[in-house]
């Protein structure tokens, strides 16, 4: 019997020493702990107003690694490099433009995520995203953003990534303290004059010749950084936010000096300036199956825009603003996800003279409609985006089709259509009606 | 006369309720057979079939712990990795990597193929339904128990669910799926039982649409581990953490 027993054992050893020595060897574990993907897209836009032209030609490759050191500490590094042949395509823009957006190499993302306990702690080049409506910018307050192609990229593109320090605290099951510091006081980035979606000068009160100053601030100051804190909680279903954050103003105002000259008229010099603001902000969504509601309000204190009132010592006023948004998601024929989504900016004044871009009157009013469906079984997805500004019927139409040719391949069609006056948020965009084609390989 | 009715109603009512209780025990002993354990981490395939098509196959590791807590990262095709789903009781957020935030959808959303968000957030029949037994029948040789589950709360996926589960071991066999119109959605049928961690599995489940029945979904469940999960996995501010 022992001995049965023994050579029973010897056998299982024998056995396990053998699968041991032929186990395939897997990878190594430094290599399982890391993810890397990326993917390359082809972008070509054609202006549809005349000229028309081929308005981007652009080839654009990301790259994305997360190493996890273990379940609750991460790297994440992720890097795209843009070239836009469209320049070399077209002599339509100028040599500044060219400089500005031919090409691209850029950190998007260097950020090390650790979580002890009931705080995570996030440090590095990322970006922070606050509020609870998608493509809107409402509480979304904590990154500036590249506006030289207008809002049309995806926001992710959209949003410049800061070097910052994110804290979160669990306070309970569901409830939240998030802290944001950050010395990357960076700014927008605008267009340059001649670019495609350049913005539409503000009128100015004065024949006089004029000077603009340069805007460019450090990007890193301690005397300038930024912060702010959200609370956030789910009670009973409901999301619910309260933020604050300091910042200075992302879009530049132009202070405006008449400077006398020896000889012939006074000089109006424009000096770009990013006043102090404090924004607070509330959140809150809701799930009443099978509508989706969400809300946001921010009250940006401090707020000062460009006026064109000849009677204004500087060529600024100030208006504390509020913005906000309601907006619903719902399923038709659980077929069409439709969102419709209505928000007003505020002024606490009068908007006399301040009537250009985003603002239109005292209280602007914007209604979008979003209707996505899909086809073979969301292989093809059609969109249609629709933006009016209700005060002077401005709108941004945008269909597109998706088409998903393979698990890693996606064909993307569509328009952007602007009509509009223009001193209106989307008529100054009325010539750049485009048609546009984008491959994209996923790996 | 009046004594007599009035033991006749309360016989009935007594038999209707232990009907009822009997009725609650089938689901949630059918739940246990559709879950490994109070938390676990399993992944799940689903390969999406149509007519003249090459299958289409998405890939997820769905972590889950207690009834109503689970979050699905999706790791397959490459278009959808970064992405993930967090379902907490009733309320469901998508984490996209382009939103850069977790964002509120409903649970009857479609997820991929013929499957539904809540059909991969959740397995907890016993606590969205009421559940009636409406007989006896036999599916594919398996003598079940047929039972008309009815959604306690719009919240979730399917108004209505018919359910035959086995007599012997009480596992999930097939399944009805649907509308708050009566109209039929889907029907689903759970196959290849494996013992896991002490638990009998059922480790796959095949949607079929109800009117274009060439198209169909087959949810494979593998790579099973049950262990204790932290509770911060299902918050929506670790999601992104987590992608």
């Amino acid at each position: 019997m022992r001995s049965t027993v023994a050579a029973a054992v010897a056998l299982c050893l024998v056995t396990a020493a053998y699968a041991e020595e032929t186990a395939p060897e897997g990878p190594p574990d430094w290599l399982k702990a890391l993810r890397l993907k990326g993917r390359i897209a082809e972008e070509f836009a054609y202006r549809l107003h005349d000229p028309g032209d081929v308005s981007k030609l652009r080839t654009t490759g990301w790259l994305e690694s997360k190493y996890s050191f273990s379940e609750s500490a991460n790297l994440r590094l992720a890097a795209r490099a843009r070239y836009d042949a469209g320049f070399d395509a077209t002599d339509r823009y100028p040599a500044n433009v060219e400089r500005d957006q031919k090409t691209e190499l850029e950190l998007r993302e260097a950020l090390l995520s650790i979580s002890r306990g009931d705080l995570d702690v996030r440090l590095g080049r990322q970006q922070i995203v606050w509020g609870e409506a998608v493509s809107t910018f409402v509480t979304d307050v904590v990154n500036p953003r590249d506006f030289r192609e207008f809002i049309l990229p995806d926001f992710s593109e959209l949003r410049i990534p800061i070097w910052a320090l994110d804290l979160t605290y669990r306070l309970a099951p569901g409830v939240n303290l998030e802290g944001v510091w950050t010395p990357d006081a960076r700014i927008n980035k605008l267009p340059k004059h001649g670019a495609e979606f350049e913005f539409a000068p503000i009128p100015f009160r004065f024949r006089n010749p004029m000077v603009r100053l340069p805007d460019n601030p450090d990007e890193f100051s301690l005397s300038r950084s930024e912060g702010g804190v959200r609370l956030s909680a789910l009670v009973r279903g409901w999301d619910a936010s309260l933020l604050y954050y300091d910042e200075a103003d992302k879009n530049p105002v132009l202070r405006q000096r008449r400077v006398s000259q020896a000889f012939g008229p006074d000089v109006i010099v424009l000096e770009p300036e990013h006043p102090r603001l404090h924004i607070v902000g509330v959140t809150l969504a809701k799930s009443v199956e099978p509508v989706v509601f969400r809300s946001e309000v921010a009250v940006t204190v401090g707020k000062q825009y460009s006026t064109t009132d000849p009677l204004s010592r500087d060529g600024i006023v100030r208006r504390d603003t509020i913005d906000y948004l309601v907006s619903a998601d719902y399923t038709f024929f659980s077929a069409v996800d439709a969102t419709l989504q209505v928000s007003q900016k505020v002024l606490t004044g009068s908007a006399a003279h301040l009537t250009y871009g985003a603002v239109e009157a005292r209280v602007t009013t914007s209604v979008a409609l979003r209707l996505t469906t899909g086809f073979f079984d969301n292989t093809l997805n059609p969109t249609v985006l629709f933006v009016v500004n209700a005060n002077r019927a401005d709108f941004r139409l945008s269909p597109r089709i998706d088409y998903l040719v393979a698990g890693a391949v996606t064909i993307s069609v569509g328009a952007d259509i602007f009509e509009g006056a223009r001193h209106t948020l989307y008529g100054q965009f009325d010539r750049s009606d485009r048609v546009w084609l984008t491959t994209t390989w996923r790996f | 006369m009046f004594k007599w009715a009035l033991a006749v109603t309360l016989l009935l009512s007594v038999a209707g309720r232990a009907q009822g209780d009997e009725a609650a025990e089938i689901v949630r002993d059918a739940d246990r057979a559709r879950r490994p354990g109070e938390s676990f981490v399993w992944k799940i395939t689903i390969t999406s079939f149509e007519a003249n098509k090459s299958p289409a196959v998405d890939g997820f590791e769905v972590f889950v712990k207690g009834v109503g807590r689970s979050f699905v990262k999706f790791v397959a095709p490459p278009r959808n990795v970064g992405r993930s789903l967090l379902a907490l009781g009733r309320d469901l957020w998508i984490y996209l990597p382009d939103a850069g935030k977790p964002v509120r959808i409903p649970f009857s959303q479609r997820l991929v193929g013929q499957v539904a968000n809540g059909d991969i957030a959740r397995t907890d029949y016993a606590g969205d339904y009421d559940a009636t037994l409406v007989g006896d029948e036999t599916f594919g040789g398996v003598a079940c128990r047929v039972l008309d589950l009815k959604a306690r709360t719009k919240d979730v996926t399917y108004a209505a669910i018919k359910y035959w589960v086995s007599k012997d071991g009480r596992r999930p066999v097939k399944a009805e799926y649907y509308a708050g119109t009566g109209t039929l959605l889907k029907t689903g049928v759970f196959e290849n039982v494996k013992e896991i961690a002490g638990h009998h599995l059922v480790t796959r489940l095949t949607l079929v649409d109800a009117i274009r029945k060439d198209k169909k979904s087959v949810l494979d469940y593998r790579e099973i581990t049950v262990r204790d999960l932290p509770d911060k996995y299902f918050d929506k501010n670790y999601m992104k953490t987590l992608d």
